[in-house]
């Protein structure tokens, strides 16, 4: 093709955006290897070598939060991808289509639920109005035990968080699993069913295994950012209370807090180089190891 | 799905709608009685019941906007609201610029973000998408921030010391305003495009600009539609950049607002007209949870398909 430099001008706003918005402060996370003070700026600073990353690992905060980011982030991917798929493939057996159409839609909607609202759900199930108890209290009050005040009670929050990370994203999954569907031809379950199979085994036996591959992508892309933490729903229900951090407090909420409250910027900004980094790490060695895996398989 | 099926609008509606299983509603016809079978049984209820949880709590939300204070604090929650009351919406909707304020930022942050993502996304998409030499560079250079980034704190630095955005709509708008996912959706979409009805438009003498903006633009209505509504629902729900850079009250967004009151009762009282009279802080807290998803709940079934066309380009493609 005859090569047309005037087409570069759409490309113009893009590039500046991420030349200022993505690029500038890539260089500008030097700042983590600088004793940072606002007159100076980031360039002026004095250099105080990795002090900034000696004094988060020697804070005793370091263990928690990456413990907690890689804790939670496991329990978020697996049980989206596990809801998902499983909500795929029953959505795909029933047989009512205004049923499947309605649930089709309805199960995508928690996705456009902001973490505000959801944060206000959550805090009127968890703990009502005024000391009411909530919708949850009330329920485990029916079947005889004693009401939990949840908003004290670090152990239930891993669980918590993860049901609130499958309401959001299971029906969004479950869409990318249902168009994958579409891929698997009308004779494959055909054949099955004139072997006599079950739904159940034809479910178990057919549309898992040939829906595997999404999966697999799924699995890759998530597990590369399973050092970066959920900010915007974590932060939206947690927010500043301490008593839930030693099981909540992750990476991004933890350099948030840092960032507003500590006024150390170098220090903060070690923190969120160091997890830039290693999340760097962790999606290239995915990629590799993907790379590796689909080549002996033949490719997908 | 096919990507060279994929150009007319009408091809991409209809695969949105098709089920799997619509098209392959002639071998499930065989199979007789549905209760017969324990697993499409077990499958129906639970999947009628997930659905329920997906809308039940916001129905909920609904229902306790409109209950009464007292009844709100003794039974904790609303399925249908048995004491009825407008109060919430009165003091939402009475006078105090509090509301006005929050809407009024969520609409331009929204409006003007989106405009200037979907020309940005759209551009930059276009351009990689032709297999030049130039384009493979540039892929590089939108796919290295997916996988990196500065971190929070230069990005915080950049907005507030450098460009001294804080307190102003841009600060929410810029930094969010291409996202590379989005650019390798539209850029899925745009290589479908069959090769010969550029090549058309060239033989007429039109130049890449022209060719984009005459010929691709109107073929990739759907895709701009749902690069447009992603951004939009991203503005809309956005946060977090307005919890770190906007802190003058009359620049909240609604998000925003609604954050601080969760956070403090008393910034309800901000939301009262006058002052002295005990304001209904949970109805209060629900009705502006109504007040802040209403548009995304009323335009939902209507843009859906789109968001499900988007995802399933960029799931099969990106």
């Amino acid at each position: 093709m005859r090569p047309d430099r005037s087409i570069l001008v759409l490309a113009l706003p893009a590039l500046a955006f991420f030349a200022v918005f993505s690029y500038g402060p890539m260089v500008g996370a030097i700042v983590a290897f600088k004793d940072f003070n606002v007159v100076e700026g980031i360039f002026g600073s004095p250099w105080n070598g990795l002090e900034n990353f000696r004094f988060f690992f020697e804070s005793g905060n370091a263990g928690r939060v990456i413990r907690n980011t890689l804790i939670l982030n496991a329990l978020f991917i697996g049980g989206t991808i596990t809801a998902g798929m499983a909500m795929a493939v029953m959505i795909n057996e029933i047989r009512f289509r205004l049923l499947k159409r309605t649930a089709q839609s309805v199960i995508f909607l928690p996705y456009f639920i902001s973490p505000i609202v959801i944060s206000v759900m959550l805090q009127a199930f968890l703990s009502g109005f005024g000391g009411s108890g909530g919708v949850v209290n009330n329920m485990l009050g029916g079947l005889g035990i004693s009401p939990v005040s949840w908003y004290t009670e670090p152990g239930a929050w891993p669980w918590i968080l993860t049901i609130v990370k499958i309401w959001q994203l299971a029906g969004y999954t479950s869409i990318i699993y249902l168009a994958a569907m579409t891929a698997i031809p009308p004779d494959v379950y055909e054949a099955a069913v004139l072997d006599g199979a079950s739904r159940w085994k034809i479910a178990l036996r057919v549309t898992v295994p040939l829906i595997m591959p999404v999966t697999v992508i799924l699995l890759i892309l998530q597990v590369g950012r399973i050092f970066m933490g959920d900010f915007g729903t974590i932060y939206a229900i947690i927010g500043d209370n301490g008593t839930l951090f030693p099981t909540t407090d992750v990476i991004d909420t933890y350099v948030f807090r840092a960032l507003r409250t500590s006024g150390n910027l170098g220090m903060t900004a070690a923190v969120g180089l160091f997890q830039s980094v290693v999340g760097f790490i962790l999606i290239a060695a995915t990629a590799l190891i993907a790379r590796r895996v689909s080549r002996k398989s033949g490719g997908f | 799905m096919n990507t060279t099926t994929a150009i007319t609008p009408t091809v991409i509606e209809a695969t949105s709608e098709t089920t799997p299983a619509q098209r392959r509603r002639r071998p499930e016809r065989r199979v007789r009685g549905m209760w017969r079978e324990p697993f499409v049984a077990v499958s129906t209820l639970t999947v009628t019941i997930y659905a329920l949880a997906c809308v039940v709590p916001l129905w909920i939300i609904f229902s306790s906007s409109l209950t009464a204070e007292r009844t709100l604090v003794r039974t904790g929650f609303s399925l249908w609201p048995t004491d009825f009351s407008l109060e919430a919406y009165q003091v939402l909707f009475s006078g105090s610029e509090t509301l006005v304020n929050a809407y009024f930022s969520t609409l331009f942050i929204t409006v003007v973000g989106t405009a200037g993502a979907v020309m940005a996304t759209l551009g930059m998409a276009w351009v990689i998408s032709r297999r030049t030499v130039m384009a493979r560079r540039l892929m590089v250079v939108v796919y290295i921030p997916m996988v990196f980034s500065g971190g929070l704190v230069p990005l915080y630095i950049l907005v507030t010391q450098v460009l001294q955005l804080r307190n102003t709509y841009w600060a929410v708008i810029l930094p969010l305003l291409v996202s590379p996912f989005l650019v390798f959706v539209a850029m899925a979409f745009f290589r479908s495009i069959p090769e010969s009805v550029l090549e058309s438009a060239r033989i007429d003498g039109a130049n890449e600009l022209r060719t984009f903006f005459a010929i691709v633009l109107p073929i990739a209505k759907p895709i701009v539609a749902v690069i447009a509504l992603f951004y939009a629902v991203a503005y809309w729900n956005e946060w977090f950049f307005p919890l770190l850079f906007i802190s003058d009250q009359e620049l909240r967004p609604l998000q925003l607002l609604l954050q601080n009151m969760i956070g403090n009762l008393n910034a309800a009282q901000a939301l009262q007209p006058t002052s002295g009279v005990q304001a209904p802080v949970y109805q209060l807290r629900m009705a502006l949870t109504v007040v802040t998803i209403g548009p995304i709940i009323l335009a939902y079934p209507f843009v859906q398909r789109f968001f499900v066309t988007g995802l399933t380009l960029g799931a099969t493609k990106g």
